[in-house]
Parts: structure tokens; sequence; C-alpha cells
């Protein structure tokens, strides 16, 4: 008798007791991600629209409404790109992915008509180490790619001087590098999506 | 007679039982979330919601989880709570949810949430364990605001991202870096060590 209370003791009701405390905790926390699920999936799709029209350089309130209201206004969308139409012609968006230190990064690119020049980079997602490579997304380094051409060359941060340099940031070489492979794709991957060629 | 341990567990763990400058735990995220002062504030809201609530659950659960599965049973709950906080924020506050990325998820791992439950919440009941989870992240959230202060004041030049010192000011990247959270937090707990718990320790 006591042989099989402890064995129920020790071995079952530890079982029992984590499986249902996992369990409660599964449902708690899966309810609470579906309820907010919408609200989630909308601020995914407002940050990819802020991405576009950052890379397109254009001027918007960045609110969810001023969002949405600059994006409907001059942003088409088109088979694998984006275009922006305003006082400056034409400029097309394209969204290119590549490898970062620790995970993909996802940028949306701008381009001016001659699929060369960027008008705008923006960082739609990317998980670099925080406070070093993560800094990609300040905007003194994403300006930086305004009026210029791909290929561009990496230098020490607060030296670029040349058309082609960028500054890289200061203990994010590896990222930096990343983002300038990332960013040499541009020009082709541009003419294969645009011109389809 | 109950009041007065009530107000003592409270009180503790912002004075001379700190978890930062005394017990030294949760450095992990006082050393990576402290360069702005957002972050900071977001941050330890998460950890003092979180101690307070499994400390509490636990507390709850005391008399009846079995002990050799024990620290199973309180990261699953300490996890679920996290997991409540990041759902939220990535619903409610996307920028903010964005700017901390990983930091959300090591809550988990902040030493703090799980010393206060193997420490207090398994021998005492659930109000005192709450009191004493919430305080711990009270403080906590205090020394890591200072910190932040700091930071990102001489780093940046501002506070709460907004600017204070003039285009004068030059930034020192290297507060904003990881470097610059171990000098600011090794210096406040000197200076905190040396001035305030030496009275304490001599009266």
């Amino acid at each position: 008798m006591s042989v099989q209370r402890s064995f129920y003791k020790d071995r079952i009701y530890p079982l029992i007791f984590m499986f249902v405390t996992t369990l409660l905790c599964i449902l708690l926390t899966s309810g609470l991600h579906l309820l907010t699920l919408d609200r989630a999936e909308a601020n995914e799709l407002s940050f990819a629209r802020r991405a576009i029209l950052q890379a397109a350089d254009l001027d918007f309130t960045n609110t969810t409404d001023g969002i949405e209201r600059a994006y409907r206004m001059q942003i088409g969308e088109e088979a694998g790109f984006y275009t922006a139409t305003g006082t400056f012609g034409t400029r097309y968006i394209i969204p290119l992915d590549g490898p970062g230190l620790w995970g993909t990064i996802t940028i949306m690119v701008g381009l001016e008509e001659d699929l060369e020049t960027f008008s705008g980079v923006a960082i739609v997602s990317q998980n670099e180490t925080p406070g070093l490579g993560a800094r990609i997304e300040e905007s003194w380094f994403t300006d930086q790619f305004k009026g210029k051409r791909a290929p561009f060359i990496m230098v020490e941060e607060g030296t670029s001087s040349a058309p082609q340099e960028v500054d890289a940031i200061t203990g994010a070489t590896r990222t930096s590098e990343y983002f300038k492979n990332l960013t040499a794709r541009v020009p082709g991957e541009a003419q294969r999506l645009i011109r389809g060629e | 007679m109950a009041k007065s341990k009530l107000r003592k567990t409270f009180v503790e763990p912002l004075g001379k039982n700190n978890p930062v400058f005394v017990q030294i735990l949760g450095i992990c995220s006082t050393l990576a979330v402290t360069n702005k002062v957002q972050n900071t504030m977001v941050m330890t809201l998460g950890v003092t919601f979180t101690t307070a609530l499994s400390s509490w659950t636990i507390s709850l659960l005391r008399n009846h989880i079995p002990s050799r599965i024990r620290m199973m049973v309180e990261t699953m709950i300490i996890a679920a709570f996290v997991i409540i906080v990041d759902i939220v924020l990535k619903a409610f506050y996307p920028e903010m949810w964005k700017q901390l990325g990983p930091y959300v998820g090591l809550i988990i791992t902040n030493c703090i949430i799980m010393g206060r439950v193997e420490a207090f919440a398994l021998n005492n009941k659930p109000l005192p364990s709450l009191v004493d989870g919430f305080a711990s992240g009270l403080g906590y959230t205090y020394v890591l605001l200072s910190i932040a202060v700091v930071r990102e004041l001489l780093g940046s030049g501002s506070i709460w991202g907004i600017r204070i010192l003039g285009s004068w000011w030059t930034n020192w990247s290297i507060m904003i870096m990881p470097p610059g959270g171990f000098f600011v937090l090794a210096i406040i707990i000197w200076v905190i060590r040396e001035t305030v718990m030496k009275e304490e320790s001599h009266a």
C-alpha cells in the first residue's frame, strides 16, 4: 500500500501537475494571442507601409492614420514592387531581404527613374545585436544612402566623404558588411523586378 | 504586527536588500536596456508585473507543487506572464515592442524573478509574496532608471528622447554601448555602498 502511494506521489502526481499547469498556461497565452491577432497584424502592415513611404522619401505624419493616408494617396502596388508618384516624377520601391548577423534583414529600397540612384532605404525587420547592429534602423544610417548609387564602400563611422562611401557602424562591422552586400544586390533586383529582365 | 511585517517586506527590497545593488541580480538586463530611459521604463514595468504576479501565483500553489519539479513549474508560470507582456506590447505599443525586440522575452531569464520565487514565495502567504515581488520590481526599477538617465544624457544628450543638452554637447558613444552600462552600474553600486549603506551598518 505504502509503495503504491509513494509511486503515485513521486511519479504520477508531478506528471499530472506539470501537465495541468502547462495546459492552463498555454490556454491563457494562446487565448490572449488570438484576441489581439487583428491588432498585431494591422501593426505589422502599418510598419511595412511606413517603410515603403520612407524608402520613397515622402513626407507623412507618423501615426497609423497618417501612414495609411499618405500610402493611399501616393503609392501604387505592382507585382513585386511599389511605385510612388509626385513632383519628383516616379520612384520605384522594391522589397529585399538577405542574411544579417543573427537573422534575416528585410528592407525597402526606393529608386529614382534610372533604377540606380537610391531615394531612400528603410528597415522592415532585423534581428541584429541591440545597441550595435540594430542601429541600422537609425535614421543617420539609412539617410546616408539617399541620392547615392550601389555598390557602396563602408568606411569607419564618421569618416565618409566620397560619393560611394557610407559610414559603417562602430562595433557592428559584420552587420555593416551584410548590409553593404544586401544593397549591392539592389540594381540587379530592380532590373529583374521592374523591367522583367 | 502583521502590518509592520508587510511594511518591512515592502521596504527591504527598496533599500538594504535591493535586488540590483545588494543582491547583484538581474545584471544582464541592467546592462542591456539602460541606454534609453523609455526602453528602461517599459522593461522595468514588465519585470515588476512579472515578479509580482509570478510570486503571487506560485505562493498560491506552494503547498501543491511537488518539490522535485518546482523549478519547471516556476519557469512555466513566469514564462506565461512574460508572454502576456509580449503580446500586450505587440498589440498596443508596437513601436516599443519593436525597439525592445528580444529583451521582452528575456525577462524570463531575469534572475530577480526566479530569485524572489525561490527565496520568498515558496515559504510565504500570497499577499506578502505579492508585496515582496512588487517591491523587488520597484527596487529594480529605480536603480535601472537612474542608470538610464545618466547613460542617455551623456550618450545621446537627451532624456526620454527629448534633447536636453545643446548642440555644443559631444555624445559619449561609449555610454550607449554595453561598456557604458558596466561603468555607470559599478559607479552607482560603489556610491550607494560607500555612502548610504555604510551609515546604515554603523547605526
